[in-house]
């Protein structure tokens, strides 16, 4: 009785794990793996294995590479991340039983071992297709042991990228962010390893860092008034663009070294775009009222801004080689804030909507689509997207102060960055390591 | 229509609209009771006002920057005192309330800002005495987050220089 029980339990499990995989291909030609999945199905299921070691340092190298390897495919929210069994390998070693995934249900599984070679701790690691148990990947990862982090990270960003056909970004990118504590600070993707840019007192805003990663630019009022900065990461010197009137909201253009921002100096808040050096090369916009919150598509090409020429702030989108600007947002009031996405095809905004929340929508470029992300959770803002367009970064008060939060693209998986630095606001994700 | 019936229309609907103002007052404008200054035309008669302080406060709809009739008054005051004082000058802060975002709003405090300044130079006030600056969002009056608060940082705040 209880032996039919189990088998009546295991055929069940069986059935529907088959049920629940969704649909994956090969590409044998090409020696790819990627898995098709409609977009919206699942997570990819993957048994994620305690990386092997011989013990003492190693142990310890070891398990911290597993606390990176977890957190980082979890940031994702690409996976749903599984315990692989214990009798998965053999302490002898030899062949990996995948019999033992048939329970887990797992799609992947993954595992390595640690060892210490010349001082320098090497990783290898092993991906399986786990119906099948063929082996999509074999990687050795290695360095000194203050670059176990770096080097669990490029296993995630490798594992992404054969999952999902696309180079991911993802893990090298950081994030500029105004601390109400510490002023301007960059971390890594996941909030770890905060650094502060400036010290400065006075009010700073909006800092952006240039696509190549060479220049930061912000606000702040360190001159008693809002001007414009443009550092030279290299260099350390910064230049200023002293106009009078405000100098606010920088944004780099893409495939230029220019950026684009706002100033007053002829009397109304025209968008001009500027050189790394501080000098202006010419304005873009020319309409009565406030013109603010450039973004640039992927190719710089066209540039999305808010406007107030309609009445209320809406986005419009520009081309730069000149031409009428077009009205991108008609649902809503009050809509800021855009931000084009490194695909090209959606714009993230936030807008203030009638009950006082404020919320993020995105949008495709010809104006279809509209999508509202988050809801019920006073006010999002200041949304930017991650270098590959995956996930959007935001400041929300939520839970009280304002903290940063992330979600996917879509709106799923929100949840905060853990930061120690106060409140934070303004981020702005950048491709830059 | 009989004289009782004349005059009790005569009392019942300016209470009405005395009512009805109450009720609509959104934006509620406060500020120090001062004299209304003499002007003649725009220009202000300096002698009368040499004694009258600055008005520290003008407020704002949401999302407008415009002089409104309301703040008129307050203003010809402020133009009067930079006439009757003209060794000082004044800073001209634009502010927002925390609703909508920090780098419109930014724009929004230096329209705010800039309009006053315009309005005081009509007046024939020097702008070289006038700066403007705006601080958006960044410093507002009452730090809550109702209508009371945001209309007391909806705000223009003049700082004697």
């Amino acid at each position: 009785m209880r032996i039919r029980t189990i088998s009546i339990t295991a055929a069940v499990t069986t059935l529907l794990c088959l049920l629940l995989l969704p649909f994956t291909i090969r590409a044998e030609e090409a020696n790819e793996y990627i898995a098709i999945r409609k977009q919206g199905a699942g997570r990819i299921a993957i048994a994620l294995d305690r990386t092997a070691s011989k013990g003492g340092r190693e142990s310890e190298w070891a398990g911290s590479i597993d606390g990176t390897i977890r957190s980082g495919l979890d940031f994702t929210g690409l996976f749903n991340l599984l315990q692989a069994p214990a009798n998965m390998r053999n302490p002898q070693g030899g062949a990996l039983n995948f019999a033992a995934l048939n329970s887990v249900g797992a799609e992947i599984y993954t595992g390595g071992t640690m060892t210490k070679q010349s001082g320098k701790a090497v990783l290898d690691m092993e991906v399986y297709d786990a119906l099948s148990g063929k082996q999509l990947m074999k990687r050795s990862y290695s360095g000194e042991e203050g670059r176990l982090r770096a080097m669990g990270l490029q296993f995630c960003a490798d594992l992404v990228e054969l999952l999902t056909g696309r180079k991911s970004l993802l893990f090298g990118s950081r994030i500029v962010y105004i601390s109400n504590r510490n002023g301007i600070s960059i971390c890594d993707f996941d909030g770890q390893n905060v650094e502060h840019f400036t010290a400065s007192r006075a009010i700073s805003m909006n800092p952006v860092l240039s696509p190549d990663g060479n220049y930061l630019a912000w606000t702040d009022y360190s001159s008693g008034k809002p001007d414009l900065y443009i550092r030279n990461l290299a260099t350390r010197s910064t230049v200023s663009v002293g106009k009078p009137g405000v100098s606010i909201a920088p944004a780099w253009r893409n495939g230029t070294d220019e950026l684009a921002a706002t100033l007053s100096f002829e009397g109304d808040q025209e968008i001009y775009l500027v050189k790394p050096n501080g000098m202006i090369s010419r304005r873009l916009t020319n309409s009565r009222g406030i013109d603010v919150s450039p973004t640039f598509s992927p190719d710089g090409s066209k540039m999305a801004f808010v406007s107030q020429r309609s009445g209320a702030p809406q986005i419009f989108i520009q081309e730069l080689r000149g031409g009428e600007a077009r009205r991108l947002t008609f649902s809503g009031s009050y809509n800021t804030q855009p931000s084009w996405s490194p695909l090209g095809d959606r714009i993230v905004f936030s807008s203030v909507q009638k009950g006082g929340e404020i919320n993020l929508f995105t949008i495709n470029a010809d104006g279809s689509g509209l999508l509202q992300l988050t809801s019920g959770s006073r006010y999002n803002e200041s949304p930017s997207w991650s270098p590959d367009g995956s996930m959007i970064v935001f400041m929300s008060n939520r839970q009280g102060g304002k903290r940063l939060f992330v979600m996917n693209a879509d709106g799923t998986n929100q949840r905060p960055l853990v930061l120690k630095d106060g409140e934070q606001q303004q981020p702005n994700w950048s491709r830059v390591k | 229509m009989s004289n009782t019936k004349y005059f009790a229309k005569a009392v019942f609907i300016p209470a009405l609209f005395t009512l009805g103002a109450c009720c609509c007052d959104k934006d509620v404008v406060v500020a120090p009771v001062a004299p209304a200054p003499k002007t003649q035309g725009d220009q202000v008669a300096p002698q009368a006002v040499a004694s009258v302080a600055l008005v520290s406060e003008v407020y704002f709809d949401f999302d407008r920057s415009a002089i409104t009739p309301e703040i008129q008054p307050m203003l010809k005051t402020n133009a009067a005192w930079l006439t009757a004082n003209p060794d000082r000058k004044a800073s001209i802060e634009g502010h927002c309330d925390e609703r909508g975002t920090s780098e419109y709003n930014m724009a929004l405090g230096d329209r705010r800002a800039t309009a006053v300044k315009g309005y005081l130079v009509q007046l024939g006030v020097d702008p070289a005495r006038l700066q403007t600056i705006s601080y958006g969002e960044e410093r507002p009056a009452d730090p809550g987050h109702n209508e009371k608060a945001w209309a007391k940082n909806r705000r223009v705040h003049f700082v004697e220089k």
